[in-house]
């Protein structure tokens, strides 16, 4: 078979599957699961068949329907990034479905989940082989709406409604920018080949202020996207959602898809010399910002949601200076090794039935022997421990940055380096080293996601282990592939600077070694250095008090307007037709009393008509 | 199929089999006693299976590259004064028949649960089906309107004695309205025969005459706003949402699916075509209404509590569109206005049908007396929450095209009002998603608990109108190569 049969073969078997599940077994639970998890596996197996055949230059293109400026094309580009994220896609599409079945075991939405992540995985697939702008706005919109459907997947739960509804309208606001990005692009190049969008010679030939907006207008769906200040508030909430979903979507793949758009149209972001510092600051900015929210909290799934967020601006941070290779890098170490902290997260919460930090380690977490592996690796790997993935990445991200930018820009960049590697083992020394005569209060009711725990989930737990194994051992020797991605993505990796390499040792040491002084020691309080400032500990749980402030000014302005808006309606719009209306019906009473038979009235009105009659007549 | 055949099929009014079968069926309808309520509904019914398959046929057979209007009839009516039976289609007559053929179809079989005077409700029905036809068909302009009054009269009886919430308001609101609309028009409409000469009513020799200049400068508001007022445009829209929440399912369907179209093609049909410099002249400050249109009336849709008045205002704001796209009078803004009142006619069926479900069983229509409907009746719930979704342009579905087209037409020709127009699109997403919110999800409100789920029978057409939207969501080349050729030539150097 071909490249492009595989390539068509792979983007569609999820979509089949998805309609198969939905639409033809919604009652044979056991076959909706498996056709998806059937569908999940061809797709892995055909994206690395084509990653090892290696990248194909020329785009595969078929004729999808006219429009005004020539015939609008289905294409399917299979070059490096194309491949290696295709490839990274799938396979934690296929972990989390296979995880799934152990994690998902009892629930009554059971065939409409598997459903909605095969949705979600042709979306995804679709995307990232798209040939064409407009293609992978299609598919972009689509993961968008999956990630809706599965975030209030448990529509019952009023926050998971809430939640759902928050993800679809953050990243409606960034889309909306896309959209007009995209057509101005459109309009000025008259083509959305994403190839032929690359092109400096054709990027040139647009006015520099043109340009800079375009750029900018693209920005903001990628801050839609990979929740990135100031739209990023969607991305904790949506941790109402299932929590393989929170592993697949929301760390992994769906929220890397802006940073993935942002590698593709590379060219374009640093065609004008402000817009990439533009990016780098809100990318650096969310990092920070994402991280000190990460500090203080102690649901587990919002621990990782945050870090996701200042993960993925670190991302940014490394494409915003230049490095296509750094960017890239770290978008495949993050998501094994986030997907993988996901994972075990949501096995400590299947077994224990908590999300909080404090009650999973007092409840035995560390029992969890597996799970307690992974959760170490991949925290090391998060916080950048070498020979962990993540390490090598993050090095990567941090000399890209330490070769274009001043010091206290590089500087800021190590402090949130550190705050990670503290978060990080804050977490791993809550659920590994309890200590029940710590200060720490546990929560008055514990929350779970789904259903109490039970003794039908020791055969679910099987099938969870796997996953978690596989993805265990990614995230530890995934940082070797540096040159690899380098290779596919078609540029040189940067050369490790000795002396950064070991600041970045000791700075995440640092982080770590913090954490166990405060977290992990024997006897230790359990309270973090945010803490002894309260006020700081306020403003960091609060979240900056980003959310109240939309919540309490662009909220409230907004339903001002349209009340505005329904009030000219009822009482300005309406209300004069109606008046109208009446006046016409008092119009014609007044104008039937005139011949209401009355002598005198009729002798009146012939005596004043004739008198004007007389008086026109004189005057002529 | 050989030559031969082809010649005895082009033999075959196919238009007038179209615009003439509902009448037939309304003739044995008014005939069959009113006891037989299943016969009555059951030749509805077929009739509207037979246009589908009719439409259908028009759609396959009709050449895109061939000549402009096709499967021409003409016979002499009045030649004295210029008046003859012309029917013929182009691209754009054709996807609107398909439209209106679907729509009444699925709305006969929705409304197959009706009790009170089912003879005198599909009798009236068959009417506006009738006069509906005849104006995506007519070719003559005097034909063209007494259509168009044929498909508007029956709306105050449907409303007024079958609807519900506040229906004789809001079935007179709606005469006084569209009787005001046609008010405009008939002296314009007069106005232009004379003008041209006084020899024919024929709406291809009428565009052939160059109006003057000043002429069409003056009379081209008085088409627009004529017609507008049935486009529901800013600020005579007034009727539109009151219309849609009084009126029965099908109705409703019919009103804001098929009806409301009308307005907008013969805004194309009479105003572009005939005046074109007129619409040029005027293409800004309408362009700015319809603009206001969209912005206005999601905003204010985001305040209304009944269903019905959501998607009602909803509807103002997705009209708004089609309005702006006529105004761009460039190719794309055409063809996605075109586009638009297809997927729009489609959507609000299936937004009404699945109301309609609903408030058939509930008698209620308050979105916040609702919750967790996606659990007592995942099925009906579903079809809603498609409907929701085309109604925020997500892609997959036919609306996105539409709405894309616009956009790119109106940043190129108007682009702060392209901007207001894409960014109103954040506010379609608030008011449907509190929708979805309020009445579907959350906890389920134990007051529903006896909702039946949909049957079998009564899901077959919604699913046939969610089909219809995935179809044109996913081979949008479908609608735009038959009517690219059509707007072109409205849009051409004449």
């Amino acid at each position: 078979m071909s490249s492009t049969a595989i390539a068509l073969l792979l983007t569609l078997a999820p979509l089949a599957a998805f309609v198969l599940a939905l639409v033809v077994f919604p009652r044979q639970r056991r076959v909706a699961s498996a056709t998806v998890v059937g569908a999940g596996a061809l797709s892995l197996g055909g994206a690395l068949w084509l990653l090892r055949a290696g990248p194909m230059d020329a785009p595969q293109l078929w004729p999808w329907f006219g429009a005004e400026r020539g015939t609008m094309a289905f294409g399917l580009l299979l070059d490096g990034p194309n491949l290696l994220f295709g490839a990274v896609v799938a396979l934690v599409a296929l972990a989390v479905m296979v995880y799934s079945l152990g994690y998902m075991a009892g629930d009554r939405g059971w065939s409409r989940y598997f459903a909605l992540l095969a949705l979600f995985a042709w979306s995804m697939l679709s995307f990232v082989y798209a040939a064409n702008l407009l293609q992978m706005f299609i598919f972009w919109e689509l993961v968008g709406l999956a990630s809706f459907l599965l975030i209030g997947f448990w529509y019952e739960k009023p926050a998971a409604a809430a939640a759902a509804r928050k993800a679809f309208i953050m990243t409606r606001i960034g889309d909306v920018g896309l959209m007009i990005g995209m057509i101005l692009l459109f309009n000025a190049t008259g083509t959305l080949d994403v190839r032929e969008l690359s092109s400096p010679q054709l990027l040139g030939q647009i006015p520099q202020a043109r340009l800079a907006l375009i750029a900018l207008l693209f920005f903001a769906g990628v801050v839609g996207k990979s929740a990135q200040f100031p739209l990023h508030t969607w991305l904790p909430d949506a941790m109402e959602g299932p929590t393989p979903v929170s592993a697949l979507l929301h760390s992994a793949t769906m929220v890397a898809a802006g940073v993935y758009l942002f590698a593709r149209f590379h060219p374009l972001f640093l065609a004008v010399h402000y817009v990439g510092q533009i990016v780098l600051g809100v990318a650096l900015g969310t990092a920070l910002l994402a991280a000190t929210m990460a500090l203080v909290e102690r649901d587990i799934k919002r621990v990782l949601a945050y870090s996701s967020i200042s993960q993925l601006g670190f991302m940014l941070v490394g494409l915003a200076v230049g490095s296509l290779h750094a960017g890239l890098f770290h978008l495949v170490t993050h998501a094994f090794f986030k997907a993988l902290l996901f994972l075990c997260a949501g096995a400590y919460i299947h077994h224990y039935g908590s999300n909080d930090l404090v009650v999973l380690g007092r409840a035995g977490g560390r029992t969890q022997r597996w799970t307690t592996l992974g959760l170490i690796v991949g925290a090391g790997a998060l916080a950048g421990l070498p020979p962990l993935a993540g390490f090598f990445s993050k090095e990567a991200v941090l000399a890209a940055l330490a070769e274009h930018q001043p010091l206290p820009v590089v500087a800021l960049a190590y402090l949130c380096s550190f705050l990670t590697a503290y978060y990080s083992f804050r977490m791993v020394f809550l659920i590994v080293r309890p200590n029940p005569g710590s200060a720490a209060v546990a929560p008055a009711a514990a929350e779970h996601d789904h259903h109490a725990p039970s003794a039908t989930h020791a055969g679910g737990e099987r099938a969870m282990l796997g996953p978690i194994i596989v993805l265990t051992a990614l995230a530890a020797v995934a940082g070797l592939g540096g040159a690899y991605i380098g290779r596919m993505a078609g540029v040189t990796p940067e050369h490790p600077h000795t002396l950064g390499m070991a600041l970045a040792i000791a700075v995440a040491l640092a982080g770590v070694g913090l954490a166990w002084l405060e977290f992990g020691r024997r006897g230790a309080a359990q309270l973090g250095f945010v803490a002894r400032v309260p006020a700081l500990q306020t403003l960091f749980e609060r979240r900056w008090y980003i959310d109240a402030f939309y919540a309490a000014v662009v909220g409230r302005l907004l339903d001002g307007v349209s009340r505005l808006c329904a009030r000219v309606e009822a009482r300005g719009l309406d209300a004069s037709v109606d008046g109208m209306a009446r006046g016409t019906v008092a119009g014609g009473r007044a104008a039937s009393d005139v011949q209401g038979g009355r002598l005198q009235v009729y002798i009146g009105a012939s005596v004043l008509l004739l008198a004007v009659a007389c008086y026109l007549v004189g005057a002529l | 199929m050989n030559d031969e055949e082809a010649m005895v099929m082009d033999r075959v009014p196919l238009l007038s089999a179209i615009v003439l079968s509902p009448l037939l069926a309304l003739l044995v309808v008014v005939a069959l006693p009113g006891r037989c309520a299943r016969a009555i509904k059951i030749v509805s019914t077929l009739s509207g299976l037979l246009t589908v398959a009719l439409a259908l046929l028009l759609w396959v057979r009709f050449d895109p590259t061939g000549p402009r209007y096709q499967f021409v009839e003409r016979v002499a009516w009045i030649p004295s004064f210029g008046v003859s039976y012309h029917l013929g289609v182009d691209g754009i007559g054709v996807l609107m028949t398909l439209l209106n053929a679907i729509v009444f179809f699925t709305g006969c079989l929705s409304m197959s649960t009706l009790q009170e005077r089912v003879k005198e409700y599909f009798a009236f029905m068959l009417m506006l089906v009738i006069g509906v036809f005849g104006v995506f068909a007519s070719l003559d302009l005097f034909f063209f309107f007494f259509f168009y009054e044929v498909a508007l009269l029956p709306m105050y009886p449907l409303i007024a004695i079958w609807g519900s919430t506040r229906k004789e308001y809001a079935a007179m609101k709606l005469t006084l309205f569209l009787l005001a609309g046609s008010a405009l028009l008939f002296p314009a409409l007069l106005s232009l025969y004379w003008t041209a000469g006084g020899t024919t009513w024929s709406l291809p020799e009428l565009a052939a005459f160059a109006f003057p200049e000043r002429y069409q400068l003056v009379l081209y508001p008085f088409i627009y706003v004529g017609f507008g007022v049935l486009a529901g445009m800013f600020p005579f829209h007034g009727w539109s949402p009151t219309g849609h929440v009084a009126a029965p399912t099908a109705v409703s369907m019919l009103h804001a699916g098929v009806l409301m179209k009308l307005g907008a093609f013969g805004i194309l049909r009479v105003g572009i075509e005939l005046l074109p410099l007129g619409a040029r002249y005027w293409a800004g400050p309408f362009a700015v209404l319809a603009t206001v249109n969209i912005v206005y009336g999601a905003l204010v849709a985001l305040q209304q509590r009944d269903f019905k008045f959501v998607i009602g205002f909803s509807s103002v704001s997705h009209m708004g569109i089609v309005l702006l796209g006529l105004n761009l009078l460039t190719p794309d803004g055409l063809n996605g206005a075109v586009l638009q009142m297809f997927a729009h006619g489609v959507m609000t069926a299936l937004f009404f049908s699945a109301v309609g479900f609903i408030y058939d069983q509930a008698h209620c229509r308050d979105i916040d007396a609702f919750g967790g409907l996606a659990r007592q009746v995942p099925i009906a719930s579903a079809f809603f929450i498609v409907a929701g979704l085309c109604g925020m342009g997500v892609p997959g579905f036919a609306s996105f095209w539409a709405e894309l087209l616009v956009f790119i037409g109106a940043v190129q020709r108007f682009p702060a009002l392209g901007v207001l127009a894409i960014v109103a699109l954040i506010v379609s997403a608030l008011f449907m998603l509190r929708v979805f919110r309020q009445a579907f999800f959350g906890p389920a409100n134990p007051r529903w608990a006896a909702l039946r789920e949909i049957t079998p029978w009564l899901a077959t057409p919604r699913v046939l109108l969610v089909a219809v939207l995935l179809v044109f969501g996913f081979f949008p080349g479908l609608a735009l190569d038959l009517i690219r050729g059509s707007t072109a030539v409205l849009v051409g150097s004449r």
